[in-house]
């Protein structure tokens, strides 16, 4: 005997595709929707809905946005001659939150990944090149991940911008993070903090 | 740190190799170790996408660890208790090619060794390997000396001692294939026509391999392969990987 409706055990497989969701949070959440008035569900189904077709990708950042070029590449504030390159939309809305940096981004959408595949064609490494040889780019801060796969990459991007030249290439610090104990830092981040040391004479 | 190997160490403890590490769910990765005791196996880190402390930057493909295992009665999955990082091998991050080369060799290792099927010489041979690259060995040659190694110490050791079905091995009869089907080297006399499978292999590549598996790991360094003969050889070991292993390993599109 099937106690649960098809339509609520279809909502239920679907919210269960989620990551992180397993079949108790799937099945809970589904039944606060119905519980819930029906202009909710209506309102969460045409966000769904319209999302694929309203989101595309920055033709000059690949970033996800609702317009091309998007609001970064867009805005006259922003220095367009410093370009911080990451491996994905979330790092960029990592490093947004900070506040910290004003210039604009480059989104790899990935890592340099040989077990599965992906190589530096499978990346926007080519349209990262490319856009800094047009655009007049001044500084390239590549801030991938400090992961094996990242740090790869990080090596691959820096040689691949310095074969090109005329550009200078960064690479975002690694140490100790605030409010860590220096005792139980490991010895690779630690030698990785004394050598970006910095000079405190401002 | 080799005298490590040798010395017991306390029930429950490994030295193992990360060989792939995949995320679990919001907050666990699941680790692919090569340890010496236990040999290839899978586990289970909990916690290790988010904790600041146990786990930051120890899971890390190719780093040397001394993990803490447990078994776990709900799965097949091994759980990882703890973990102390023995050597990150940094140059393999810092430098592509270096990167590249141990991904196929961790790659390698995945593939022809089966779970829970320990062989502490396989282990020594790929620390022994990336420790190579690490300090600057050239990726490809440390590939072909690590996969000569692998295959014999599998069983799987390819005959270059002269043609399967002659027996003979000089130029006269050259040029030599490499078929891997059989295991071994056939001569043109012997069989004149060239069959899809099989690949053309120069007399000095069929010596210098014939070296390579003669000579014990720790005086490898000695053997001098031209550039040519190099890539013959990483070329006839991608076709005995594929026709072996019935798959294409992804990391060889991008050495050769």
């Amino acid at each position: 005997m099937n106690v649960v409706p098809p339509a609520l055990a279809r909502l239920i497989a679907d919210l269960n595709r989620l990551p992180g969701i397993g079949r108790k949070t799937a099945t809970r959440l589904a039944l606060h929707i119905m519980r819930r008035p029906a202009s909710e569900a209506q309102s969460l189904a045409r966000d769904l809905a319209e999302l694929h077709g309203a989101i595309r990708l920055c033709a000059n950042c690949f970033a996800f946005s609702e317009t091309d070029p998007c609001a970064i590449c867009r805005d006259s504030e922003r220095d367009s001659r410093l370009v911080c390159v990451v491996e994905e939309p979330a790092d960029l809305m990592a490093i947004e939150k900070t506040g910290a940096f004003k210039g604009k981004y480059h989104i790899l959408h990935g890592v340099l990944s040989p077990m599965d595949g992906i190589g530096p064609e499978e990346l926007k490494v080519e349209a990262l090149v490319e856009r800094v040889r047009r655009q007049r780019v001044v500084e390239v801060l590549v801030a991938t991940s400090s992961t094996v796969p990242g740090e790869a990459t990080a090596a691959y991007l820096i040689k691949r911008l310095q074969e090109e030249g005329g550009v200078t290439v960064t690479r975002l610090a690694c140490g100790i993070p605030m409010g860590m104990d220096i005792k139980y830092a490991d010895e690779l981040t630690l030698s990785r903090a004394i050598e970006s040391r910095k000079d405190t004479r401002g | 740190m080799h005298g490590l190997f040798h010395q017991p160490l306390p029930p429950g403890q490994n030295l193992a190799v990360v060989l792939q590490v995949r995320d679990h769910g919001e907050s666990d990765k699941i680790v692919t170790l090569y340890t010496r005791g236990l040999g290839k196996l899978a586990s289970i880190a909990k916690g290790a996408k988010r904790s600041k402390k146990r786990f930051v930057n120890k899971l890390e493909p190719f780093s040397l660890l001394n993990v803490q295992l447990a078994t776990s009665r709900s799965s097949s999955l091994m759980r990882l208790d703890e973990a102390e990082l023995l050597a990150p091998y940094p140059a393999l991050r810092q430098e592509y090619p270096q990167y590249l080369a141990a991904t196929l060799l961790c790659e390698l290792v995945l593939h022809w060794t089966r779970e829970h099927d320990s062989d502490a010489e396989l282990f020594d041979l790929l620390t022994w390997a990336l420790s190579g690259l690490a300090s600057g060995g050239e990726g490809r040659r440390t590939i072909a000396f690590f996969h000569i190694k692998l295959l014999e110490i599998l069983g799987y050791r390819p005959s270059f001692d002269g043609c399967l079905d002659c027996g003979m091995l000089s130029a006269q009869k050259a040029p030599y294939r490499f078929s891997p089907l059989r295991n071994g080297l056939v001569c043109n006399s012997c069989e004149p026509a060239f069959s899809a499978n099989s690949l053309p292999i120069s007399m000095q590549t069929v010596q210098l391999l014939r070296k390579a598996q003669d000579l014990a790991q720790d005086k490898l360094e000695r053997l001098r392969f031209s550039k040519g003969a190099l890539l013959e050889t990483l070329a006839l070991l991608r076709r005995y990987d594929s026709h072996l292993l019935q798959r294409e390993l992804q990391s060889w599109n991008f050495l050769c």
